[in-house]
């Protein structure tokens, strides 16, 4: 075991301190013996691919779940922490990546959240304002959280946790919803928080990158063991991205996984032929939400048959609302959808997948599949038709040709009787890629197909994709991880504000440009 | 899902675990069931027994009386199937709203405005017996398709909760047979033939009612046997057709679903139709089988049927086959109450019964489900 | 119709018709006000009906056990406590659908009530009129707000009671989140589902005083018809009022006034005008104000949806 205290050189026990820790998932091993510390005034890089067990650790820290054996301890105190509530009591504090604001209410009450006492809202408004100021993070305190922006939502989160002075502080993931200069800014507010009031941070994360700039050492997890701790000072990214696989990174595609991105090295597409016609016209389409602001502002996109377009953005500029629209979801309010040179009509149930246009959805719990059915069943969901006779499905028949289709996927169940949601993240995703190519489809939508899956899962995604477009299939792929689109994409489109903000090939890419164009910079 | 689910099957052999969590003792799992649902059900038997104690009456009677007033007397079960057939009806109605993901509960008004419907047509519409019989049991369906249909076209096109509206269409329902109880060019029976009783319809003709037949020494209606015949029809349309197939994809996934090509309304309002047809058709049966009164309509007819048919749906937990046992029962707990009186303890104890045994049988999945979603997670902290 | 106008006018001025209407909107009042709590933070009570019964029952049995009114609204909460404990646990610490739950309450009070009326019949009495000085002079108004049975005047601390709590404190801003989104609110450190048995614990509180209350006010008498779908029409009135403490209020006293009606209108002479019509108006009403409105109002975002920490 390497020496936890690694350049720290403190005498006083760590804030927060991991000895020896399992965990146990049925048969599946979370956490094996591991020891962490979390010190004072250090910014502590936990990396790992998805499912290493970093979160599984972190969750123990803030009494989500707790440890099947081993200790944790506060200041060298130990104790036992066995709900959030605890864990917030013992100024412990997680800034979380999704679901921890409530969008009706405003930013100060979102604050309040959580707290005890008696409810003073001008003490609350400014105290928001206090801490705004003193880290930078300017925010009204009167602002609905829906009316705000992802970058700004995690303004509100961050003070959120500061409010209550925490001594701890853990961030899940915290860059995935920002844009590259919001991400900036946010580890420029993290260093102050740390230099300033010393506390003690967790940064968990895949992206090696981002660790590597943010951290002040560094502690890597695989299969749920601890497999080295260091300095970040003079760490070496091969190095360390070994450390995460297990075994040598050379596919782009991994190294895309973690975020480290060298020269290009592929060449663009090239099954582009030039007489060919757009397989998918999205033209000038407008989408309006409820209440009426805009989600899509007539946004323009081609795609040609046998290339991958990639729609880059920061999350939360229409992206959804794009996957929705070309999942028949929801209407223009303008402008029109067209495939293969037919006008589709949208919002009309199952009208885009008719068409031939296939969906690898953002939230495939959300439209992708569902989970109560078998896999069988959720195979099938779009054309059950196909198995059926005279209204009537024949589940044999059914069974029979899912088995195939769980052969040539590779799906990991078992069986096709098997219900949906006892597979994992990943074999969900490959049961929605094989029901959607199984249609043969003219265009393929993939939006975050990635999200939340191994890196195994990534790569399978990825030659998917790119066998997909070998095929003639138009791909267009939504992502937020800008690695991921210049991995496979042979076009980039930028998405910002629900329009198209420009466009470039992938051979000719200006990364200062296309970044300047996520961020909305030159509307 | 959450980041710990994620993990859990995220695992080299995620998939031994799941199907092993499935497969887990399936022999220890039935017992557990059963012996929960044993419990339960003794429980809510015992608290009802100290019911009638605590007022003075026997319970032993009480129980004995309900036994012989529904099964054991001669002559009792026929009654019970009949009184049966238009709460399976109902139920059956109610499990194809279920699977579509609606809350029906307007079933008691939709029952009453089919027998409305399926009682003018029958008085008035002439022609040979059965022909008379068959439509108007057919308008008895459209009638409480069209009650039904008018919640579910508020709920897709306003978005008006089917909850909140199938509960408060209920009363006007009643209200307008009542009204409709008092208009001679309505409902109500000529002078000639009523005596002096207000509020009533004019009696089915005797070629226009439900046949009935004796089997054993029971007598009952054949809308009985229509009743099992639809039952089967209901199970395979909703398990085994492509149309079920959609109607549980909307219900479990109304996202997933439009995705696929199912259009909400069509097949939302579709069940709702469904599901009030079904409450229709057991109003014209109620009317026209000769267990509820004589083959006329009056104030109140509906008589709680569409509540029970809609508690017997929910007892069964959308289960076809389920269903036809928890209708008997709670036909039995009608037929049994009739004996009551001459055990001295109120008829109403009954009603007390079956709401207790209900109850009891909610307890049991939402209990089993608890602990299968903590051994899923393991995760000894997860609070539910 | 014109005979329906004037019908209208002479209600108009006709003071017992205000009278009556407050009484009956009171009732509604009690219930509606839980519920709203309640549905802020995302329950949708159907067995608001049986917390009145249950309330309406037990102030009889208290009264004609101790002749007194208090200890007799004493027992009214108790019921509607007791009726609430069985709604929270079995819909928010167990699993079972909230509806289904609130259903078989229903039925299973509504029995029991009937079956003990009938082996029990308990006595009980009117309680008197109790004048405000000055407030009830207000011409009209005055006598239907402020001389009224004393027991009616208990909803007057709790209008801006249940505001304060909604508005004003931690709770109230906790019950709001966890009704939005009770995701969000776990992680922020709320036990959703406590909070959200606490509520229904209020309602069930307060719709059993307001059972009490309309025995005392209406009838003396109990009979197992007494609430007959009152608890329906006040969450109808929560959702007619958008989810708003005005609205709700404007809800209940509309549909007092709607039921008052029913009651004077045939004792004016109107004949022909028919009870029917007039005894379904609230729901009649209710649906078409919901068909207007419910696009336009925005609901609680978690209403009616369970919370299992770890499912969306």
């Amino acid at each position: 075991m390497p020496d936890h205290r690694v350049g720290g050189g403190t005498e006083s026990p760590p804030a927060a301190e991991f000895i020896d820790i399992s965990k146990r998932f049925g048969r599946v091993v979370a956490c094996d013996h591991v020891d962490l510390a979390l010190h004072r005034g250090r910014i502590h890089g936990i990396l790992g691919e998805n499912g290493a067990g970093k979160s599984t650790l972190m969750k123990m820290l803030i009494g989500l779940i707790l440890p099947d054996s081993g200790h944790i301890r506060l200041r060298g105190e130990e104790v036992k922490i066995v709900d959030p509530i605890e864990a917030a009591r013992r100024g412990i504090a997680m800034v979380h990546q999704h679901f921890s604001l409530v969008e009706p209410l405003t930013v100060w009450e979102n604050v309040a959240l959580g707290d005890t006492g008696r409810l003073d809202p001008r003490q609350v408004r400014q105290r928001v304002g206090e801490i705004s100021e003193q880290y930078g993070l300017e925010i009204d305190p009167d602002d609905r959280i829906a009316d705000l922006t992802a970058g700004m939502r995690q303004r509100v989160e961050i003070i959120k946790c500061l409010r209550r002075d925490p001594e701890i502080l853990v961030f899940d993931e915290p860059t995935s919803v920002l844009s590259p200069a919001e991400s900036q800014f946010l580890f420029q507010a993290l260093r102050r928080v740390v230099d300033e009031d010393r506390k003690a941070v967790a940064l968990v994360s895949h992206k090696l990158a981002e660790v590597i700039s943010a951290s002040d050492e560094i502690t890597i997890m695989r299969d749920g063991k601890v497999v080295d701790h260091r300095p970040t000072e003079g760490s070496d990214p091969a190095t360390l991205a070994r450390a995460m696989v297990g075994r040598d990174v050379v596919l782009r595609r991994e190294h895309a996984a973690f975020g480290v991105l060298g020269e290009s090295i592929r060449a663009p597409g090239t099954n582009r032929r030039a007489d060919q016609h757009a397989v998918l016209r999205v033209m000038n389409a407008s989408v309006h939400g409820r209440d009426g602001h805009v989600l899509l502002d007539r946004l323009h996109l081609e795609v040609y048959p046998g290339e991958i377009v990639g729609v880059a953005g920061v999350d939360g500029n229409g992206q959804r609302t794009l996957g929705d629209l070309l999942s028949s979801l929801c209407a223009v309010d303008g402008g029109y959808v067209e495939a293969d040179g037919q006008i589709v009509t949208t919002g009309h149930a199952g009208a885009m997948a008719r068409a031939g246009i296939a969906v690898i959805p953002e939230d495939r719990h959300d439209s992708g599949c569902v989970l109560d059915f078998s896999v069988a069943e959720n195979l099938f969901i779009a054309d059950p038709e196909r198995v059926s006779r005279r209204g009537l499905m024949s589940r044999k028949q059914m069974h029979e040709q899912a088995a195939k289709l769980i052969e040539q996927f590779d799906i990991v169940c078992g069986g096709p009787r098997s219900p949906m949601w006892s597979l994992s993240g990943g074999n969900q995703q490959r049961v929605v890629l094989a029901r959607e190519l199984s249609h043969g489809p003219r265009v393929l939508v993939a939006a975050q197909p990635t999200r939340g899956l191994d890196v195994g899962a990534i790569e399978y995604m990825s030659s998917q994709l790119r066998a997909a477009a070998d095929h003639g299939v138009g791909v267009l792929l939504i992502s937020t991880e800008l690695e991921e689109i210049l991995d496979l994409a042979d076009r980039i489109v930028v998405m910002s504000n629900g329009r198209i903000a420009g466009e470039m090939r992938r051979d000719a890419v200006d990364m200062a440009a296309l970044g300047l164009m996520m961020s909305g910079a030159n509307e | 899902m959450s980041d710990v689910g994620e993990h859990i099957v995220t695992g080299i052999d995620e998939d031994e675990v799941a199907s092993a969590a499935l497969q887990r003792s399936k022999f220890g799992i039935t017992t557990e069931v059963i012996g929960l649902y044993v419990l339960c059900l003794f429980v809510a038997l015992a608290l009802a027994a100290i019911c009638v104690a605590a007022t003075g009456g026997s319970w032993t009677n009480v129980y004995t009386a309900i036994l012989d007033g529904s099964i054991r007397k001669p002559g009792r079960w026929g009654l019970t199937l009949g009184i049966s057939a238009p709460i399976l009806l109902v139920a059956l109605g109610t499990i194809v709203n279920g699977r579509a993901g609606l809350v029906n509960i307007g079933q008691e008004s939709q029952l009453v405005i089919g027998s409305c419907f399926a009682a003018y047509v029958a008085v008035r519409l002439g022609g040979p017996g059965p022909f008379v019989l068959i439509i108007a049991m057919l308008c008895g369906v459209i009638g409480g398709a069209l009650w039904a249909g008018i919640a579910g076209a508020l709920r897709y096109y306003r978005n008006v909760p089917e909850v909140l509206s199938t509960l408060l269409l209920g009363t006007v329902a009643a209200n307008l047979m009542g009204w409709g109880l008092r208009k001679p060019w309505l409902l109500l029976a000529p002078a000639a033939g009523r005596a002096n009783r207000n509020q009533v319809s004019e009696p089915l003709a005797a070629d226009t009612r439900i046949p009935r037949v004796t089997w054993f020494g029971n007598e009952f209606p054949i809308s009985v046997l229509v009743a099992l015949g639809l039952t089967l029809i209901v199970w395979v349309v909703l398990d085994r057709s492509v149309f079920g197939f959609r109607l549980r994809m909307l219900g479990r996934n109304p996202r997933t679903a439009r995705r696929a090509g199912v259009a909400e309304r069509r097949y939302g309002i579709g069940a709702m139709l469904a599901s009030g047809g079904f409450a229709g058709l057991a109003g014209g049966a109620m009317l026209a089988g000769g267990d509820f009164g004589n083959y006329q309509l009056v104030a109140n007819f509906g008589a709680g049927i569409g509540f029970a048919g809609l508690l017997a749906a929910l007892v069964a937990r959308q289960r076809v086959v389920i269903l036809i046992f928890v209708a008997f029962l709670f036909g039995c707990m009608r037929t049994g109450s009739g004996f009551l009186r001459a055990t001295g303890v109120s008829g109403r104890i009954a009603d007390v019964v079956q709401g207790l045994l209900v109850l009891a049988m909610l307890l049991p999945p939402a209990i089993l489900y608890v602990r299968e979603r903590r051994r899923a997670l393991s995760a000894s902290s997860t609070r539910v | 119709m014109g005979n329906f106008f004037s019908a209208l006018g002479d209600i108009a001025s006709n003071e017992s018709a205000y009278r009556n209407a407050i009484i009956a909107a009171v009732v509604l009042l009690f219930a509606a006000s839980g519920e709203l709590i309640a549905e802020k933070a995302g329950t949708i009570n159907i067995s608001l009906e049986a917390m009145l019964l249950a309330g309406a029952f037990a102030a009889a049995i208290g009264v004609d056990v101790t002749h007194s009114t208090w200890i007799g609204l004493l027992f009214a909460a108790i019921a509607g406590l007791l009726v609430a404990a069985i709604q929270a646990n079995m819909s928010h610490r167990l699993p079972a659908d909230q509806f289904v739950v609130g259903l078989v309450l229903n039925v299973l009070v509504l029995g029991l009530v009937g079956f003990l009326t009938s082996s029990i019949n308990p006595k009980s009495s009117v309680v008197g009129r109790f004048e405000i000085p000055v407030l009830a002079r207000i011409p009209l108004v005055g006598p239907a707000l402020f001389d009224q049975p004393w027991v009616l005047y208990l909803v007057y601390p709790v209008l801006p009671l249940v505001w304060w709590l909604i508005y004003r404190t931690r709770w109230g801003l906790a019950v709001r989140a966890v009704g939005e989104d009770p995701n969000a609110a776990d992680v922020s450190g709320l036990h959703v589902n406590k909070l959200r048995r606490q509520t229904i614990y209020l309602t069930g509180l307060l719709a059993g005083i307001g059972g009490g209350y309309f025995l005392f006010a209406r009838s003396g008498r109990f009979e197992d018809s007494l609430i007959g779908g009152r608890g329906f029409i006040a969450i109808a009135a929560v959702i007619f009022g958008g989810w708003t403490l005005k609205g709700t209020v404007a809800g209940c006293v509309t549909f007092g006034l709607v039921g008052s009606f029913v009651l004077t209108i045939p004792s004016l002479g109107y004949q022909s005008i028919d009870s029917s019509f007039l005894a379904m108006a609230p729901n009649v009403v209710t649906v078409v104000a919901m068909a207007v409105f419910a696009k336009r109002v925005r609901q609680p975002g978690a209403l009616a949806r369970p919370f299992i920490r770890g499912l969306k």
